[in-house]
């Protein structure tokens, strides 16, 4: 028992994702830039939508953003399950968060 | 993912429809192929287009079994996700050097069930969709893929370890290191396929400036049932299109690009999709802008009847430049060439009718001749389209210069049949089969069978 806390504590093993991720020098300030903010245009988007069902233009307005912009971001929702296409108003569909 | 023997007969570059063609082909009559891919999964091009012209049959409906049969057959083995590096001649054969990139993912543990790919928390544009839709860090290529396998993006990795949360079969693997594997093969097909030429190389008419600006084989993807809308919309605000243009030769027959041939596909898959265009959207106008129409294939002249006859305009016309105007609608001023007059036109999107260009320089790495224009030199066109400068080295696809894809297979199994004369003729095959151990029958091992 004396000698085992004599012993100097073995180093942890690290995870294989710390390894990799001091391989590549962590995230580029770029990535952590656009990444940041990628998570509050969402939530941006997300407040925007739970008011109501909204067409591209009006969720850039809402949300204060260009068209193209709401437009990919909306897109990348709509594949991975978090919006659907509700009904159209004149030349644009409208768009709801799913389960709203 | 099965290990790579010493030996192969074939070496194919190229999983598009060129490549897996002449695979096949030698498969069929026995030849060891490898299949190396540079991206994840097989299928190319064509797999992402979303009919083709003139029949209109589903082009992923005639891709996906070819892509199957190419990675389920016994001779066939299937290298994605992985480069050429270097081909050097040999006494016999070649040696040849196969780089894989790392995917950070355990091929042969992963069962293709998108349970990272959906907890991973960063969205990226997406290379199939032509960055309008999105991907996440980790993904599977498409729907279609083979492998249906995920491969990790580094690059815009984020950290988290959603992804090895999420697998239920651990095949997450952070530790995976590029592999580098020397091989050696008796020939070797050059099926490296193609590039649209820059969409930014013609300033005057704004591609890559303008959203709805597109490049034609985005609007391919727009225009598929799995594309990255859902439907046919333009990029800026979601807009259903109510007028379209397209521009033809926007990069071909163009000196001042450096591209003067034609790409001989253009004007038939832009009727294909002006075409699929009114179907699509009631109503729509689409005006097809032109020096001339090259409909010159099989059915293709009917075809082009039948797209005027069913609404779209056909236009001789010049277009000299596009400029963006309110609610990013965009103006084309347009010589019209019939009429004599010069006109300024307001469509909601534009297609830029692209060129082909060479998807790959094999030079540094095979060592063919290229042409001026970066396709690879078949010296005798005309009796042996599928020869390059190299003894044992051939060509299929547009890797040899534009075409469309009926000529890709056809040329595609003459560069296999080339390709099984010239493993016949060099004694490669005997020499194979002797180092196998196999008591191979005479004819076979004469090159009579």
């Amino acid at each position: 028992m004396g000698a085992d806390q004599a012993r100097p504590a073995a180093e942890k093993p690290k995870r294989p994702l710390d390894v990799l991720r001091e391989r590549r020098g962590g995230m580029s300030a770029q990535l952590k830039e656009t990444f940041k903010q990628q998570q509050q245009m969402r939530k941006l988007m997300r407040q925007a939508l739970k008011a109501g069902p909204k067409t591209v233009p009006q969720l850039a307005a809402a949300c204060g953003i260009e068209g193209h912009v709401a437009m990919w971001n909306l897109m990348a929702m709509r594949r991975y399950g978090e919006v659907i296409e509700t009904g159209e108003q004149g030349d644009y569909l409208l768009y709801t968060l799913k389960g709203e | 993912m099965s290990t790579i023997k010493q030996h192969y007969d074939a070496l194919v570059i190229g999983g598009g429809i060129a490549g897996m063609q002449a695979a096949l082909d030698l498969g069929e009559q026995g030849y060891d192929v490898l299949l190396v891919e540079k991206d994840p999964s097989i299928g190319g091009v064509m797999v992402g287009l979303n009919k083709v012209f003139p029949t209109l049959d589903c082009s992923s409906c005639i891709c996906t079994p070819r892509m199957a049969e190419a990675a389920h057959h016994p001779h066939i083995q299937l290298r994605t996700w992985s480069e050429v590096t270097r081909v050097t001649p040999m006494a016999k054969g070649f040696s040849v050097r196969v780089l894989r990139k790392p995917s950070y993912v355990d091929e042969d543990d992963c069962i293709g069930c998108s349970k990272c790919e959906l907890v991973c928390p960063i969205d990226v544009p997406h290379e199939f969709d032509y960055g309008l839709g999105a991907r996440r860090a980790i993904y599977i290529a498409h729907g279609n893929a083979i492998p249906q396998k995920a491969v990790l993006d580094v690059d815009n990795c984020v950290f988290c370890g959603k992804c090895e949360k999420a697998c239920p079969t651990n095949c997450i693997n952070f530790l995976q290191e590029p592999e580098e594997v020397v091989t050696t093969v008796g020939t070797v097909i050059v099926a490296s396929g193609l590039h649209t030429t820059p969409i930014d190389a013609k300033a005057e008419y704004g591609g890559g400036r303008f959203v709805n600006v597109l490049n034609p084989l985005a609007m391919e993807r727009i225009q598929s049932s799995n594309g990255p809308f859902g439907r046919v919309l333009r990029p800026s605000d979601g807009k259903i299109p109510r007028s379209i243009a397209y521009i033809q030769c926007a990069g071909s027959r163009d000196r001042s690009l450096g591209v003067p041939y034609c790409s001989r596909v253009c004007c038939m898959y832009a009727l294909k999709q002006a075409l699929l265009l009114r179907h699509y959207i009631h109503g729509v106008n689409v005006t097809i802008y032109h020096m001339d129409i090259r409909a010159f294939g099989k059915g293709f002249e009917q075809f082009y009847r039948r797209v005027m006859a069913e609404g779209v305009n056909v236009v001789k016309g010049k277009v000299a430049r596009v400029t963006e105007v309110d609610n990013q609608d965009l103006v084309l001023r347009v010589e019209l060439l019939d009429e004599d007059r010069i006109e300024e036109r307001r469509y909601d999107l534009v297609v830029l009718a692209l060129g082909l260009a060479p998807g790959w320089q094999p030079g540094s790495v095979v060592g063919v001749a290229a042409g001026d224009d970066g396709f690879v030199q078949a010296p005798e066109l005309k009796i042996n389209p599928s020869f390059t400068s190299m003894p044992g080295v051939f060509v299929s696809g547009v890797a040899a210069g534009p075409k469309d894809i009926p000529d890709a297979i056809v040329e595609a199994g003459e560069a296999a049949m080339a390709a099984a004369n010239f493993l016949e003729h060099s004694g490669w095959r005997r020499q194979a089969m002797v180092a196998a151990g196999a008591k191979a029958p005479v004819a076979v091992a004469e090159g009579v069978m």
